[in-house]
């Protein structure tokens, strides 16, 4: 084990790529949560994404339309989920994981209509990596950010944007407001259910340009249940940071750094033992467990999360 | 109501047929032949019935003490490993012995597995979801290991990473003669399945410990009011369902392959919550459920084989059924206009 393979720039630039698409998750989540809705579909409205911009990037040879395509579709699975959670009031973990079945189902059944066991195109068109080319010179600096992807710098700016939005905004303070006391907000006026739909929505798109990332920008094609539980993991990204964006951001580089390290460490060994490089892989799942385990008591959800709002006298 | 929910979900799946351009009518008289068209598809269908009861029931034994378990999938493959690692390392043993340790070993590793995500709901308080869908991911690697190039490897010819074979003392006989079903392969594990629902059954409605699972899963607090303390409760009704579950990695290991081996289970771990939701976590409910399910899972298999349609549609199906199921909602306008609402069942 050397010390380029704990914090090398090149573990650094792999931690950022791995970020991602937790943090895009995760971002939902809290976009979702702040509302008042537990939204679990979002590994699921993530697979879609990633079919889907697969699909549209495979038809229209342009990147701009598989991304639309795939939060488009990401934002139709995340509305199923808001009637089921708002208008029918279903549980909504029940109702989230139904989607999730769904999405791993319907892509899956697609994906061997469309490309049978071929797997999906090689010539797709992926979004492209923005090359910072002053940066590129810099030692270390350079080799982690100067040749990062569009998404990657897309998902550090919705930080930015969605962390503004919900905390020095007045349509973000009514998101919030929303989500910890619906009745009071109604009272004020507020339109509880619109509020919840929109961020509901908002998640699911989110979630879904996270797996078009995964599809387009990384493996360059799609693979059955290829999310491989990323969206759970924004999710416990979300509750370690405290349904914050900014706290996302940082429970997103701790697993992407987990998720890098399984990597860099392949082949490494402690002393003389070989660590399996199977057992490094489930680095990221423990460490969701941990964090999870470590935070839940000190951080505290929306006090209307996961609760349906009636109005009153419509009961 | 479940009856509406499976022909609803029918419909929708026959939609996603007719869009791929296949005769829906075609794909599910393929998919009902495959299942029960001849008797070696019936018992076909049974083997496939067989984990689905188990795990069904390990999902259901949380739901009714209101934790959602969605880790049967790990808990089953870690009770696999579990069997398949002392069937194979005490082969030599005869069977009175060693079938005895392979089920032990089977329902205790799920059990202990599923155990942890009890504790850490009960005493720190982290969403059970989480942990159990985390555990099924950490299981797939730690299996990847074991199976590849770890300590159970074992050279085979199955083209897949395996374990060595268990001993003969552990295997479940086939209990239908090759004269009556040629070929058949349906085990004894059939009865185990069974006594598991009449064990559910029992222990559920007749003792005084599923006495207090089934308050704490109708209302922790009030639970707590009467001297019923969740947090062990939660831990104790994990712990059951989690050996519900390794029992069925178990037997699929005595009866179906005699070995593990990578990619073990086809997903009956996350089929197992559609069985219990739609069985409405009910030991019959269970039963017949699995039967649906395992239908869909042989018959899905031969549709694809026969009409070109992947056996994914089983899964399209299957995640309608449940989402049906959690918007119960919609059906119940559907058929009964002005019914007295009621929540969904033990489901926190």
């Amino acid at each position: 084990m050397t010390v380029d393979q704990l914090i090398g720039a090149g573990v650094l630039a792999a931690t950022l790529r791995l970020a991602t698409p937790i943090l895009l998750a995760a971002l939902g989540g809290v976009v979702s949560e702040r509302a008042g809705v537990v939204n679990i579909a979002l590994e699921g409205c993530m697979l879609v994404g990633a079919f889907f911009g697969v699909v549209a990037a495979d038809q229209s040879h342009s990147v701009v339309v598989a991304l639309v395509a795939a939060m488009a579709v990401g934002a139709g699975l995340a509305a199923i989920h808001a009637v089921a959670a708002i208008h029918l009031r279903s549980d909504q973990i029940v109702s989230g994981m139904a989607l999730n079945i769904l999405a791993l189902g319907l892509t899956s059944y697609l994906d061997y209509q469309f490309y049978g066991t071929t797997g999906t195109p090689s010539d797709l068109a992926g979004v492209p990596d923005i090359e910072i080319a002053p940066l590129a010179a810099v030692p270390f600096i350079g080799d982690v950010i100067a040749h990062q992807n569009a998404i990657v710098w897309a998902g550090l700016a919705l930080v930015v944007l969605i962390q503004v939005f919900l905390f020095r905004t007045v349509p973000g303070l009514r998101l919030r407001a929303v989500g910890e006391h619906p009745r009071a907000a109604e009272t004020v006026g507020i339109a509880v259910r619109q509020t919840r739909y929109w961020a509901v929505i908002a998640s699911g798109m989110l979630a879904a340009l996270g797996g078009a990332y995964l599809s387009l920008s990384v493996a360059h094609s799609f693979t059955d249940g290829m999310t491989g539980g990323r969206g759970f993991i924004g999710l416990a990204a979300m509750i370690f940071g405290r349904w914050t964006p900014v706290g996302a951001l940082v429970a997103s580089l701790i697993f992407g750094y987990g998720t890098a390290l399984s990597f860099s460490l392949q082949g490494a060994s402690i002393g003389d033992v070989r660590v399996p490089v199977q057992l490094l892989s489930t680095l990221p799942y423990v460490l969701t467990i941990l964090a999870v385990a470590g935070f839940v008591g000190r951080s505290r959800p929306p006090a209307a999360d996961g609760l349906p709002y009636e109005t009153e006298g419509h009961a | 109501m479940p009856v509406a929910s499976v022909i609803f979900a029918l419909a929708i799946g026959a939609i996603f047929v007719l869009l791929s351009g296949h005769d829906p009518i075609a794909a599910y008289v393929d998919l009902f032949r495959g299942a029960f068209g001849s008797p070696y598809d019936i018992t076909e269908t049974l083997i496939q019935t067989i984990p689905l009861v188990l795990a069904g029931l390990a999902v259901a034994v949380a739901f009714r003490t209101g934790l959602f378990n969605i880790g049967a999938e790990s808990q089953l493959l870690i009770g696999a490993v579990a069997a398949g690692a002392v069937g194979a390392r005490f082969a030599d043993l005869p069977g009175f012995l060693l079938f005895p340790m392979v089920l032990a070993a089977g329902i205790g590793a799920g059990a202990g597995w599923a155990a942890i995500a009890g504790y850490l709901k009960a005493a720190r308080g982290v969403n059970e979801v989480i942990t159990t869908i985390m555990q099924n991911y950490i299981v797939v690697f730690v299996m990847h290991w074991l199976l590849q190039n770890g300590p159970m490897t074992a050279p085979n010819a199955l083209g897949t990473p395996a374990s060595a074979p268990i001993g003969a003392g552990a295997v479940l006989p086939i209990i239908i003669p090759n004269e009556l079903v040629p070929l058949t392969r349906l085990h004894a594990g059939i009865f185990l399945a069974i006594a598991a629902v009449v064990v559910f059954w029992f222990l559920l409605w007749r003792t005084p410990l599923g006495y207090e699972l089934r308050a704490v899963g109708l209302g922790a607090r009030a639970a707590a009011q009467a001297g019923i303390d969740p947090r062990t409760r939660t831990v104790i009704a994990m712990a059951i369902a989690g050996g519900f579950a390794g029992m069925a990695g178990m037997i699929q290991v005595t009866g179906v392959f005699h070995r593990v081996f990578d990619g073990f289970s086809s997903g009956y771990g996350f089929d197992a919550i559609a069985v219990a939701l739609l069985g409405k976590n009910s030991p019959i409910g269970i039963a017949l459920a699995a039967l649906l399910f395992g239908a869909f899972a042989r018959g899905g298999s031969i549709m694809q084989a026969n009409a070109g349609v992947s056996a994914q549609l089983v899964s399209v199906i299957e995640a309608v059924v449940l989402f049906v199921i959690a918007a119960e909602l919609i059906v119940r306008v559907l058929t009964a206009r002005r019914r007295a609402r009621k929540p969904l069942e033990a489901i926190a």
